[in-house]
């Protein structure tokens, strides 16, 4: 009988507690709590308010009316999207692309960072670094014209050396065969020596004991660098996979509105590409926000999941 | 007119001292109209600018003193005009003046049907230039009956077929009149060597990722295919891909593809491209009269004895021509939102600023820029500019923005552009519009750029080969299936409408 008793006003207590700490936190750090003030103050602005607008989605919103006049339409165009032959569509090509992201690129710069690491030269390894740095300042409007240079048919580069060597030109820019490999293909070509930067980093906290634990047991280079290396740098392969998964739909709409032509279309077309031309260019403000919308939820589903799913491995996951 | 520019210009020198002592008479005229109205009106103008950069103060200027206005542009560019006039309609952030150029846009189209902006028909009467404006373009620039701006005036049908004279010469080919001819020069342009160096280095027809605008559209006029739409006389209406022309077309390019006598990658490939291809010597036939006088400039030190011919007039056979018309005349509208002019004294006196861009003198500042600098005229009274890139800089810009084209007619030094000049004027006789343009379907205006796409794509895929007749059929009949027949019905009850 006594213990609720005691129990409740402790727990009472400890909320207060909790309350004063955090209190007396602030005052401690004044400081420190200043200067996070002007981030918050941006995410509120520039992030949350204008999820506000994501009201449209369920309005046949009209700018004139704005949206306290627009009529309120309920799901209507959520049921379009799902019911649009192009639906399935944008959700295969927007998958098999992050599919190739994912198992074809994600784990190149790993490669990368790792030979970097084993190169002894301390020269050469700046060289090259600083060399495959440089494509990801280009924009993607460069590398998406630079590859039309070489691969056109009309003189193209590389079509010219096919044609000298007797084989038939490949129309490399408007076939859909050929869409997924330049895409990826570009993809490597300008961010694989960027990506590699955080592996690099993480690469230089390993403790040298271990390596030296390691060839005390014999254990030669490539042995050194699965048992040592890989296993160090994990949790940072971990985190920034369940980042690139929460970025799933996100496939660089630039990049892939410079390689969209009408006779790729069926496997260029994405979401990003859809909603800029469905909602910017033929104003259909509701329908392209519904399509935003559905690729934010699959996008903060899939990294819940995967955050999930890192913890129940036994990593940390990214919150 | 001569003369009167001379007086022109010694105001514009008069005025930078004495700025009363011009626009008397025009000051006098715009108090009658408005009474409280002495000083520079101030507007701002959401303007499509068509060159690389804005142009220079020079000209801008001299149209202020002329029409006593302060003006503010606000440029965007042609190439993101779609997303940036949508934006700016749903943002309302919009300007005194708006030039809306895309009209089949749906967001323009619903913008305007909501009533963002002032009706202008009842006023236009009032003014000297704008009276002029014929009831055709009137109707043609009006939505139901209701005319949301001023109508930029063109001429009805500016396409045309430019052909590298030179070779034609060198391999003894005639001008060409008939399609058949046509493909015979394409053939021969990529076949026989045209321009003579011995290496198999050029594709007779250059061409680009646009149907409309580039050779698909023209070549099928030639053909006979409708200007987007067919009327029949019960008013049934069929759209221009579901017709036997259209296939034909298809089937000119589609062989033109195969046997390579168009260029391989002309679906992916830029206007700025397509004018290098042929400026570099490796296309000798481009679509575009109006293009005339750039591709020479590109061509310049790159293309020895180059010689161009514009030619509109080339049938199927039977004798007749025929070309489509963009917008039956009409380059889009100068439109004023109700959110920024709020009264009908200023919407009187920006159409009075309007009306004055028309007068000779502000058509030719706008059109040549300044005489003796930018421009003169030679011995036969013929038009020339002086300095291309100082009119670049200054003058071209503007030509874009002027309210009519049609007003005056200039005669060109240079032979070439005097010659597409005229042929644009002779399409006048036999263009073909399109019927829809003065009617109005609510599924066309929600969806219909978005259906296009269907045409597009499969057009595209037939002549690069990639599917045959019956898949182009059944894309026909997805369209149809996805909104078209219903935009057809809408149309066809819109049209009985304007019939009665």
């Amino acid at each position: 009988m006594k213990v609720p008793s005691i129990t409740a006003p402790s727990n009472l207590n400890l909320e207060k507690k909790k309350k004063n700490a955090f209190l007396t936190a602030v005052q401690k750090y004044k400081l420190l709590y200043l200067m996070i003030l002007p981030g918050l103050v941006y995410f509120i602005i520039f992030k949350y308010m204008p999820m506000g607008g994501l009201v449209i989605a369920f309005q046949d919103y009209q700018p004139f009316l704005g949206i306290t006049g627009s009529p309120w339409v309920g799901f209507k165009h959520f049921i379009r999207l799902f019911t649009e032959p192009t639906f399935m569509m944008l959700l295969r090509n927007t998958l098999i692309l992050f599919a190739l992201n994912i198992v074809i690129f994600f784990p190149l710069p790993i490669i990368v960072a790792l030979m970097l690491n084993e190169l002894r030269n301390r020269h050469l390894k700046t060289w090259i670094q600083t060399i495959i740095y440089i494509p990801h300042f280009m924009s993607w409007v460069i590398i998406v014209s630079i590859t039309y240079v070489f691969l056109t048919v009309d003189g193209g580069v590389i079509n010219e050396m096919i044609a000298s060597m007797g084989g038939q030109k490949i129309s490399f820019l408007t076939s859909p065969e050929w869409l997924r490999t330049m895409y990826i293909g570009q993809i490597i070509w300008k961010e694989i020596g960027w990506s590699t930067i955080i592996y690099l980093a993480a690469i230089t906290v390993v403790d040298p004991q271990l390596y030296e634990a390691a060839e005390m047991d014999g254990a030669a280079r490539l042995r050194k660098t699965w048992h040592v290396t890989l296993p160090a740098i994990r949790p940072v392969i971990i985190t920034l996979l369940i980042l690139k998964i929460g970025s799933t739909l996100d496939l660089g709409f630039e990049h892939m509105y410079l390689l969209l032509n009408s006779l790729n279309r069926e496997v260029a077309e994405i979401f990003d590409t859809y909603i800029y031309t469905a909602g910017l260019k033929n104003g259909q403000l509701s329908f392209s926000t519904t399509v935003g919308l559905f690729k934010g939820v699959v996008g903060l589903i899939l990294v819940m999941a995967s955050n999930k799913l890192a913890k129940k491995m036994g990593e940390d996951g990214v919150y | 007119m001569k003369k009167r520019w001379v007086s022109m210009l010694a105001c514009v020198t008069v005025l930078s001292t004495l700025l009363s002592a011009c626009g008397g008479d025009k000051e006098a005229a715009k108090n009658a109209a408005v009474a409280d109205e002495n000083a520079p009106l101030e507007l701002t103008w959401l303007n499509i600018l068509h060159t690389a950069s804005p142009p220079t103060e020079t000209i801008k200027s001299l149209l202020e003193e002329y029409t006593n206005t302060k003006i503010t542009f606000n440029w965007v560019p042609d190439a993101s005009k779609e997303e940036r006039i949508t934006t700016a309609l749903a943002s309302g952030e919009l300007a005194d003046i708006v030039t809306l150029t895309m009209m089949t846009n749906s967001s323009v189209r619903s913008s305007l049907k909501s009533g963002l902006f002032w009706d202008v028909g009842p006023y236009l009467d009032d003014y000297d230039n704008l009276s002029k404006i014929a009831p055709e373009i009137r109707e043609a620039a009006s939505i139901e009956g209701v005319l949301y701006g001023v109508p930029f005036q063109k001429n009805l049908a500016r396409s045309g077929l430019i052909f590298r004279k030179d070779w034609l010469d060198k391999l003894g080919l005639p001008v060409p009149t008939t399609l058949d001819e046509v493909y015979e020069i394409a053939r021969a342009f990529t076949e026989d060597d045209p321009d003579g160096n011995g290496v198999d280095d050029t594709t007779g027809f250059g061409d680009r990722s646009d149907l409309k605008y580039s050779s698909f559209k023209t070549l099928s006029s030639y053909f006979g295919t409708p200007n987007g739409w067919k009327v029949d006389e019960n008013g049934k209406f069929t759209p221009e891909f579901d017709t036997q022309e259209y296939m034909d077309t298809m089937n000119f390019s589609r062989k033109l593809y195969e046997n390579g006598y168009l260029a391989q990658d002309f679906a992916v490939t830029a206007k700025t491209d397509q004018q290098q291809q042929f400026a570099q010597g490796k296309t000798g036939i481009y679509t575009g009269m109006v293009d005339i006088s750039s591709l020479r400039t590109l061509a310049q030190d790159l293309q020895e004895g180059l010689e161009l011919v514009p030619v509109n007039k080339i049938s199927n056979g039977d004798g007749q021509y025929r070309i489509w018309s963009e917008g039956s005349g009409v380059g889009g509208l100068m439109a004023f939102p109700k959110s920024e002019v709020k009264t009908e004294a200023e919407l009187k006196r920006l159409l009075q600023f309007i009306n004055d861009l028309i007068d000779e003198e502000a058509f030719m500042l706008m059109t040549g820029g300044i005489e003796g600098t930018h421009y003169e005229y030679d011995e036969n009274g013929a038009y020339k500019v002086l300095n291309t890139e100082l009119w670049q800089a200054d003058v071209q810009p503007f030509s874009s923005s002027r309210p009519s084209e049609i007003a005056y007619t200039l005669k060109d030094a240079n032979p070439e552009k005097q010659l597409a000049n005229e042929l644009i004027r002779e399409n006048d006789k036999f263009a073909v519009l399109n019927p829809t343009v003065p009617l109005d379907s609510a599924t066309n205006n929600e969806q219909g750029t978005e259906l296009e796409k269907i045409i597009t794509d499969a057009t595209f895929k037939y002549i690069m080969g990639q599917s045959t007749e019956a898949d182009f059929k059944k894309a026909v009949q997805t369209w149809k299936d996805s909104g078209g027949s219903k935009i057809t019905e809408e149309y066809e009850a819109a049209y009985k409408l304007t019939q009665k």
